[in-house]
């Protein structure tokens, strides 16, 4: 065939091939049937090879005899090599490591459990979560062998992180060898704070050890679980009223509590640390009210920190006219920051004063860093829904603040411990890190105060009704050591409000709202009367206007605070507790 | 062998090859498209209603709305996604077009883990304050509402916990629904 020169297309070539078959040109007689069967024969076997092919590609190749050891024997667990690296079967590594493996109800899902934590498990699926933190892996699980097959390094971040063990894979003899880890040596710090009648203990750790708690009365023990701590050179020296001394053992730490005194305990993560709460009982629940606080100073505004919104590369909202969230908050900031330091003598810090990316974290590090009295976050909102307008007062959801300590709640017969060093006031920086998670939590009933203020302040300056403030889980709040509140000041995804808030004059009646709110409060810290607002422009239409009313201080709901809805934990009532930094 | 029995196995062959390669592609099909299946053991898919919380004016409203799901916990979180993700009659989209939901996991403890993505885009979208939390509290409040095996949902982007979605939240733990968002 190939031999017939051929103008045309492929039928024309093939036609010449059959003319020069039946013509002898080529082949001829018994060759021509051998050709003409061999071809068939060929074409038949065709599909079969290309789907044999197909299947041998798709599901990763089993092979043979790769082993895994395990302190020198061999364990019999099943091991596929695929090109992206070997699978082990879990199943039987369950059996030998411990834990327990249970599939979910449509197979879809496992959950694997070590030293009290789950893994969740999809089938396919390269990210697994190791409790509630999301681990990604090289490759996903996936059903094989007649069981679940995982990569190491889901052998490494599980029963690697969680439990001790040492994974080595060895293409080289194709043997996975596992040893269990030696027990680490961890450090520890101490640090135990007494304020208003609570007293808080604080085990820091540079990672996180394997530990549990144990409890029993006037005693609190956390036990190492294999891990041993580093006592400190210079045992703690502990002058508490609620707890009598903490001593650092390698295999626990001890609290003895004075008598009648309680303890609860949570976790914090970042760095890692146990958290102690010791009360008397009379005390636990009963929130504090804020009062003269036992420092030096006496109570009062003297500095605030100002936080323009997003900023460089976040934009935050964007107008129908494409003006940007994060220029106007600069620029209402710096309005502020002037009308402030005049109006009230304060001195006034903003966390960016540039069109400049700034981490969340790092705003709420500059007010903390500052000993700042007040923390307002500024900005413009935008909406999904169509016709919102007015400004909008938050102060910080007290599940968000719980959940830095939360983190669920600490499970207390879980993994790990830590060891102290200590005495009160050690290593100033990491110890100012000890309670950061904490901050706001001390301040939420002040916080709330201030948003009140402030947001009756505005309602009467914008004619608004009254939405009351808000909670909300944001993050820029939840570091603050002082009261904070973030205050949206009109939403910018409305053509209307958009080009109010390019409005000079507009802006300046916005400045002296917060100003007016600002010297209301400070004149309430301060225990003294509020000064005379004649000075002040009122709302439009209404010159000279009163400041609004002033919330009597109280937990919850404070006046116009959107009520809590049973069950939803983003407005629990706020816990102000008794140990703080500040 | 004539002409005609030529073309005959011919035929015969080009029929054989494109019927393996049509139950090839089937195969390959079947294995891809798992993430609209309902699971196995999940039960047949039926219209259940449930209350999903749709953006309205600054906060969220409640609506119901029928949606085929199975019995699974999952296929109902990814179906109730899904239907919030999806573009509404009036136009209004909780996220850009082109956000999708790549993941979604339940783990034992009820947190539901939620992975969007969006093509191109490393950041997920700019906003205000009130409409990250109607993007947010729309999924977190519509899942914890209507799966009662989810107790929290945690939110990633391209496949990673982020600080905050737009500058507002923290998205970087699981988040408990907020009913005070609720308009009506």
């Amino acid at each position: 065939m190939q031999a017939s020169p051929s103008p045309g297309g492929m039928g024309v070539r093939w036609e010449r091939g059959i003319e020069g078959v039946r013509s002898g040109g080529i082949l001829s007689g018994v060759n021509d049937r051998r050709f003409l069967g061999t071809l068939a024969l060929v074409s038949l076997l065709l599909p079969v090879l290309v789907a044999a092919q197909a299947r041998m590609e798709t599901p990763p190749a089993v092979q043979h005899q790769p082993t895994v050891l395990l302190d020198g024997g061999i364990l019999p667990a099943p091991v596929t090599i695929t090109p992206a690296g070997p699978l082990f079967g879990l199943a039987a590594l369950v059996n030998n490591l411990g834990g327990t493996l249970d599939a979910d109800e449509n197979g879809e899902s496992f959950t694997l459990t070590i030293e009290g934590k789950d893994v969740v498990i999809a089938i396919g699926s390269a990210i697994i979560t190791v409790g509630d933190n999301i681990v990604s892996l090289s490759q996903p699980p996936i059903r094989g062998e007649g069981t679940l097959l995982v990569p190491v390094d889901f052998l490494q971040k599980t029963y690697g992180d969680l439990a001790g063990f040492l994974f080595d894979w060895r293409p080289g003899v194709q043997q996975l060898v596992i040893s269990r880890r030696a027990a680490r040596e961890i450090p520890v710090l101490l640090d135990v704070v007494h304020l208003q009648g609570m007293t808080t203990v604080v085990l820091q750790f540079p990672e996180a050890p394997r530990y549990q708690i144990l409890r029993q009365p006037g005693q609190v023990d956390v036990q190492m679980m294999g891990d041993r701590l580093a006592p400190p050179p210079t045992p703690p020296a502990v002058a508490d009223p609620l707890v009598q001394s903490v001593s650092i053992a390698p295999d626990q730490v001890r609290i003895q509590l004075s008598p009648e005194a309680q303890a609860s305990s949570y976790v914090l993560e970042n760095p890692f640390r146990i958290v102690f709460d010791v009360h008397l009982p009379s005390q636990t629940p009963v929130p504090v009210a804020p009062g003269p606080a036992p420092s030096e100073q006496a109570p009062g505004v003297r500095t605030i920190v100002l936080d323009p919104g997003h900023g460089g590369s976040e934009t935050g909202a964007i107008g129908p006219s494409g003006i940007q969230e994060k220029e106007l908050t600069l620029t209402i900031a710096r309005e502020l920051e002037a009308r402030l330091e005049s109006q009230l003598g304060v001195r006034v810090v903003l966390t960016r004063n540039e069109d400049a990316n700034l981490p969340l974290d790092a705003r709420t590090a500059i007010a903390n860093q500052n000993k700042a009295d007040l923390f307002i976050s500024l900005h413009l909102n935008s909406s999904l829904g169509a016709g919102a307008h007015g400004a909008e007062t938050y102060f910080l959801s007290a599940e968000a603040s719980d959940a830095a300590a939360a983190r669920m709640a600490e499970t207390e017969n879980t993994a790990q411990p830590a060891v102290p060093e200590g005495t009160t006031g050690l290593e100033t920086q990491d110890l100012e890190l000890i309670l950061w998670d904490l901050a706001q939590t001390h301040h939420l009933l002040e916080s709330q105060r201030f948003a009140a203020m402030i947001q009756g302040d505005l309602n009467q300056t914008l004619q608004l009704r009254d939405r009351g403030v808000k909670q909300a889980p944001f993050r820029v709040l939840n570091g603050a050591a002082m009261p904070a509140v973030l205050v949206e000041l009109g939403f910018i995804s409305n053509p209307d409000e958009e080009k109010q808030l390019q409005d000079g004059a507009y802006r300046a009646e916005l400045v002296a709202s917060l100003t007016r709110a600002v010297s209301s409060y400070k004149a309430l810290v301060e225990n003294r009367p509020e000064p005379p607002q004649a000075s002040q422009p009122g709302p439009p239409g209404q010159p000279g206007a009163a400041p609004p009313a002033q919330p009597a201080p109280q937990l919850k709901p404070a006046p116009g605070t959107r009520p809590a809805t049973p069950g939803s934990s983003g407005t629990r009532p706020p816990q102000p507790r008794s140990s703080g930094r500040r | 062998m004539n002409r005609r029995m030529a073309a005959f196995i011919l035929g015969l062959a080009l029929a054989l090859l494109a019927g393996g390669a049509l139950w090839w592609w089937l195969q390959g099909l079947g294995a891809g498209g798992t993430e609209s299946q309902p699971p196995a053991g999940a039960g047949k898919a039926a219209p259940v209603p449930f209350d999903l919380w749709i953006p309205d004016g600054i906060g969220l409203r409640v609506e119901r709305r029928e949606l085929q799901v199975t019995s699974a916990p999952k296929d109902r979180i990814r179906r109730i996604a899904e239907a919030l993700l999806a573009p509404r009659p009036d136009g209004v989209r909780l996220f850009p077009d082109g956000v999708a939901l790549a993941g979604v996991q339940l783990s034992k403890e009820g947190t539901a883990y939620l992975n969007l993505v969006w093509d191109g885009h490393d950041d997920p979208p700019a906003s205000g304050s009130t409409e990250e939390l109607q993007r947010v509290y729309s999924l977190v409040n519509s899942i914890v509402t209507n799966v009662p095996e989810a107790r929290r949902v945690a939110l990633l982007w391209n496949g990673l916990q982020r600080p905050t979605f737009a500058g507002h939240l923290d998205t970087s733990r699981p988040l408990a629904p907020l009913d005070a968002l609720r308009t009506r």
